[in-house]
């Protein structure tokens, strides 16, 4: 582990893992954040694609802003999503590219990826595709993107600098970066940023 | 990190209160956490 990082790396990606493997398989468990349709609707997602999608799309959205709120996509182009988990983000993302755009969703986690790609098939969208990986070593060619989106996942990884430089790589020149994330207006002490149980709790 | 990385045109949203009546709430007021949409440029 660099000497840079407050946390290891790997040990803060298993417990990320732990955490949100539950909410891919038991999206209606009791979790410190909100989730689902209520979590949409407090994040001001347009209410008629949110309503539109079923449950499966919706139930293990864990998010912590609205990459779509600055600014929307437009048709046709290439959106790639960072930590896609069960794919909500991605399936707004195809609604707004619209059916000559394309979205690829990255996640780590085995859960989440069988069910975006189970809902993306049920949703019979054929410009969504999911992969496996980290948003360390992204999966997808240098300057492919003309967005990168990504929400509530990068604050969870260690090692912010590497990540930062992976989606400047995807991402073409022009390209736009549309993340949400988490902030502190108070300091966080020391002690606590580096205590790894405190990264997700 | 965005400028340090050389992204450009930065825009940040108001905050979110993401944790508001979850169960993550009174942590996330002991640090003042909201939640913040960030939109940049790579130039180009």
């Amino acid at each position: 582990m660099s000497k840079d990082l407050a946390v290891d790396p790997v040990v803060l990606r298993e417990e990320v893992k732990s955490k949100y493997r539950d909410v891919a398989v038991n999206p209606s468990g009791e979790y410190h954040f909100h989730t689902g349709r209520p979590l949409a609707r407090r994040l001001g997602y347009d209410s008629a694609i949110v309503d539109s999608m079923p449950d499966a799309a919706v139930e293990s959205f864990a998010g912590v802003a609205n990459p779509f709120s600055l600014r929307s996509l437009e048709q046709g182009e290439k959106v790639l999503d960072t930590g896609s988990g069960g794919g909500f983000d991605c399936f707004v993302a195809a609604h707004q590219v619209g059916p000559q755009g394309k979205v690829i969703g990255v996640d780590m986690l085995p859960e989440m990826l069988e069910k975006a790609r189970k809902t993306a098939e049920s949703m019979r969208l054929k410009n969504v595709e999911f992969r496996e990986g980290l948003l360390e070593e992204i999966p997808v060619e240098d300057g492919w993107a003309d967005v990168v989106i990504s929400n509530g996942v990068i604050n969870l990884c260690a090692d912010k600098k590497r990540v930062f430089s992976e989606l400047w790589r995807v991402l073409r020149p022009g390209g736009r970066l549309q993340f949400g994330d988490i902030a502190n207006g108070k300091p966080v002490p020391e002690s606590a940023i580096r205590n790894i149980d405190l990264w997700t709790a | 990190m965005l400028v340090d990385t050389g992204f450009v045109d930065i825009q940040i949203s108001q905050p979110y209160d993401t944790f508001g009546e979850a169960k993550g709430e009174k942590k996330a007021r002991l640090f003042d956490v909201y939640g913040y949409t960030f939109l940049a440029r790579k130039p180009g």
